[in-house]
């Protein structure tokens, strides 16, 4: 299998499709305020007429990119592309006050291979065992696993609870709107046809994640970025030995982002932190932190690579994404026919392992393109968005259009927009509310499924071992949750 | 209806070149014929779509072009297409849910019998009613007789399918307490039937888990039996007044010339007959089940007003 799935690989659509994926990734990631979501949101309907190993494949180049490219806007300017790469920010720009930016773009490349590669070989451990064992989760299991997954996006996904809990009913409400999932009635329809389908989840996605971007500069008086004059870069090296030095720190950050990633609904930004504060705890000499130790660039970036190889655990095996990104990856894999759960890996074996074989391999070029694009790098962080806005936005409506063929989708994608732009304008997170209109219509068909077939009661829930498990999971999350709120002191 | 910038400018076209109609469709095709697919690319009615379209564009001489339009259960492709201007460029190729399943439950904003000409019925996946191995239930007998004691619970595809409606009838006819489980897509009640977290499942695609040993295969909703499973009846043979027939099937919009329907009738059957189609659908485990226009509209009316009385039961 594993050698069959190389063979996929050795094919120049393939090599092509991760080359284009990883420059685009680290172009429109270095932008100031452009972040991997919406690379790859905008992305996704240029794949839909390839093949589904190259066209994920794109799109996991494109992430991987995006990630390091946000580290590049990230150090030299101070201005992360993404929230995840604030953390690298700390340290990084420091150094590159010091004139030793180089190095630290070079730590936090070789950090991020470290990070993918070590996650990518716990998803390959992980995902089909897991995958194999998805029988067990019959509906009642999916409830509380979702219910579980909801939770921890509103308890720990960082930032405030009320906020996040508010977006994922709002994503959860949205779900609503559609076909009965039980009875097949239609449900706040208004009598249009094309409401029968719901929202659906790329036309959305689109809307929330780039046109509400779009929105957002065009209306904000203030530029992301003023005209920050980019220390100098001086060329230098990093050597095998510095990275040796911090082997434990790398592989304690890979390991906190592989398995916080596998937890749903957190995304990158909580591990990044956690293995930033974890190596500063750990460091000879913590003061150097924040003044640009080498460490503090390593440890954030090995971590937020190392959630999606962990992110993409449940999302192959049970259909229940991680973050914003491997929801998007979610959408990709569902387009081109590969449908998560128990019969992925008997049915697309292949293509999936030779996904996982890419993620792996693509460290290659992420290296060697990486370094090459540095300096030109440094060019692309001048570019301003508002250059692009008009680019990104018909590529929106392009996207929007092209899924479904339906012009009722670029009004969603649009409307979308103005929410996502009115939610972050007033401060809301929109993560939560993605991950609200993923999992709540699902959480409500496998609720009523297990009822169905209890007969109403509601002992289901805590009747088999795994139930059980998720059960304790989530009180003793609501716990900790509840514990450290009361133990911090308010003002 | 709505007015795109596709069907308007499909209008324009049309409008230009009716004068000429009686002599154009004598060397029909003259452009790309459009076949729709209500489903999502990649699916198994859209690859066999497009396997068609591959075979037939070489006898009818101009490149068919797929076009995938999903959503709502297949009804918004047929809407368009209901639309779309009669002139045997815009085809679909459509299943049994949006053909005379959902439109039996509610408006769908077409009638399949008065806005649609059928052209033929190419193939159709058998449904079969699938317990585990380890299923006490060893026929459909057994099944029926043991909801009457306590309630048997079956996954389908998803709620008001035709899987579902079939057995609903069943469960009125015989008083069996048989709960529906609906799913989010056959293979998601394949794998609930797998684990056992229902009793019983009425899914496409079953063949391999049947012969695997981990599934049993109890009897075939479609009005024949599956070649493949001979010894397995159908709901008639197991004395149930009900089925579900399967159909995959061309359709053109109600009005188009009977000469250029005549045309594709026979490319199509000549491409659905062949060797080398017969080949592929088995390697995508789907049968080729060949029926005429004719057949096909007759099956179509048959089971609408079937569908509509089983509605009509479940208060729909």
């Amino acid at each position: 299998m594993l050698v069959d799935a190389f063979l996929e690989l050795l094919n120049l659509w393939v090599l092509v499709a991760a080359l284009v994926g990883i420059v685009s990734g680290i172009i429109i990631g270095a932008i100031p305020g452009l972040g991997p979501t919406m690379a790859i949101a905008l992305l996704i309907p240029v794949t839909f007429s390839m093949q589904p190993i190259p066209a994920i494949i794109l799109l996991l180049g494109v992430y991987q990119g995006a990630i390091f490219g946000g580290s590049i806007s990230a150090v030299l300017l101070n201005v992360p592309g993404t929230p995840s790469s604030a953390a690298t920010a700390i340290d990084g720009f420091a150094m590159a006050r010091r004139g030793e930016g180089g190095r630290a773009l070079r730590f936090a490349l070789y950090a991020s291979v470290v990070g993918n590669i070590f996650s990518c070989l716990v998803l390959m451990a992980l995902a089909e065992p897991l995958a194999r064992f998805a029988l067990d989760f019959g509906p009642a299991e999916m409830a509380m696993l979702m219910l579980f997954a909801l939770l921890v996006i509103v308890l720990f996904g960082g930032g405030s609870k009320l906020d996040a809990l508010i977006m994922v009913l709002v994503g959860a409400c949205a779900g609503i709107v559609g076909l009965d999932p039980i009875s097949g009635t239609p449900r706040f329809t208004f009598g249009s046809f094309a409401f029968e389908n719901g929202f659906q989840l790329i036309p959305v996605l689109i809307g929330l994640f780039a046109m509400s971007d779009v929105l957002l500069q065009a209306f904000d008086r203030e530029p992301l970025v003023g005209d920050v004059e980019v220390p100098p870069l001086k060329s230098s090296a990093v050597r095998f030995i510095e990275l040796w030095r911090m082997r434990m720190t790398l592989f304690l950050s890979s390991l906190i982002g592989t398995f916080v990633g596998i937890l749903p609904g957190i995304g990158s930004t909580v591990p990044a932190f956690m293995s930033y504060s974890l190596a500063r705890s750990r460091s000879a000499d913590p003061d150097a932190f924040g003044r640009g130790a080498p460490e503090g660039v390593a440890a954030p970036e090995a971590a937020n690579n190392a959630v999606t190889g962990g992110a993409l655990v449940p999302t192959l095996a049970l259909g229940i994404p991680g973050d914003a990104v491997t929801a998007v990856i979610l959408g990709a894999f569902m387009l081109h026919g590969l449908a998560p759960g128990p019969f992925l890996f008997r049915d697309h074996g292949l293509e999936v392992y030779a996904i996982f074989e890419a993620l792996l391999l693509s460290s290659i070029p992420t290296v060697l393109l990486g370094l090459m694009f540095f300096r030109v790098a440094i060019h692309v962080t001048r570019i301003q968005p508002r250059h692009l806005l008009p680019a990104i936005t018909i590529l929106a409506i392009f996207g929007a259009f092209s899924v479904n063929n339906s012009l009722f989708d670029v009004w969603v994608m649009l409307g979308a927009g103005v929410l996502g732009f009115l939610f972050r304008r007033a401060g809301f997170p929109l993560p939560p509310l993605l991950i609200g209109l993923i999992l709540g219509a699902p959480f409500e068909q496998s609720l009523r499924q297990a009822l169905l077939t209890s007969g109403g009661g509601y002992g289901i829930f805590v009747g088999s071992p795994i139930t059980i498990g998720l059960v304790a999971l989530t009180v003793l999350s609501l716990a900790i949750s509840l514990f450290f709120s009361l133990r911090k002191p308010r003002l | 209806m709505r007015y795109t910038r596709r069907s308007s400018l499909a209008l324009l076209a049309g409008l230009a070149i009716t004068p000429l109609a009686a002599v154009a469709q004598q060397d029909y095709p003259t452009r790309p014929i459009t076949l729709v697919v209500p489903y999502g690319a990649g699916g198994t009615t859209d690859i066999s779509a497009r396997q068609m379209a591959t075979m037939a564009e070489k006898i009818l001489g101009q490149p068919i072009v797929v076009e995938n339009q999903p959503g709502a259960s297949g009804t918004n492709a047929m809407r368009s297409v209901a639309s779309a201007e009669p002139d045997g460029y815009t085809l679909i190729a459509t299943t049994s849910s949006p053909s005379f399943v959902t439109p039996a439950l509610r408006d769908v904003g077409y009638d399949t019998l008065a806005d649609f000409i059928p052209i033929l019925n190419y193939s159709g996946p058998f449904h079969g009613v699938v317990v585990p191995a380890d299923s006490p239930y060893d026929t459909l007998d057994a099944l029926i007789e043991g909801a009457k004691s306590g309630a048997v619970t079956y996954g389908t595809a998803g709620a008001m399918g035709g899987a579902h409606l079939a057995f609903a009838s069943v469960a009125k006819e015989t008083g069996a307490m048989l709960q529906h489980v609906p799913f989010d897509g056959a293979s998601k009640a394949t794998a609930a039937v797998l684990g056992g977290h229902v009793d019983a499942a009425l899914v496409p695609a079953y063949r391999d888990l049947v012969q695997d040993g981990q599934l049993r295969l109890l009897g075939v909703l479609d009005g024949t039996n599956d070649p493949e499973f001979p010894d397995a009846p159908t709901l008639k043979e197991a004395g149930l007044a009900a089925e579900f027939p399967s159909i995959v099937g061309i359709m053109a919009p109600a009005g188009t010339d009977p000469a250029i329907i005549a045309k594709l009738e026979s490319a199509f059957t000549e491409v659905a007959s062949s060797d080398g189609f017969k080949t592929f659908m088995t390697d995508l485990s789907q049968p080729v089940r060949i029926m005429s226009g004719e057949d096909l509209a007759a099956t179509i009316e048959e089971n609408l007003a079937a569908y509509r009385e089983i509605a009509k039961d479940l208060g729909n």
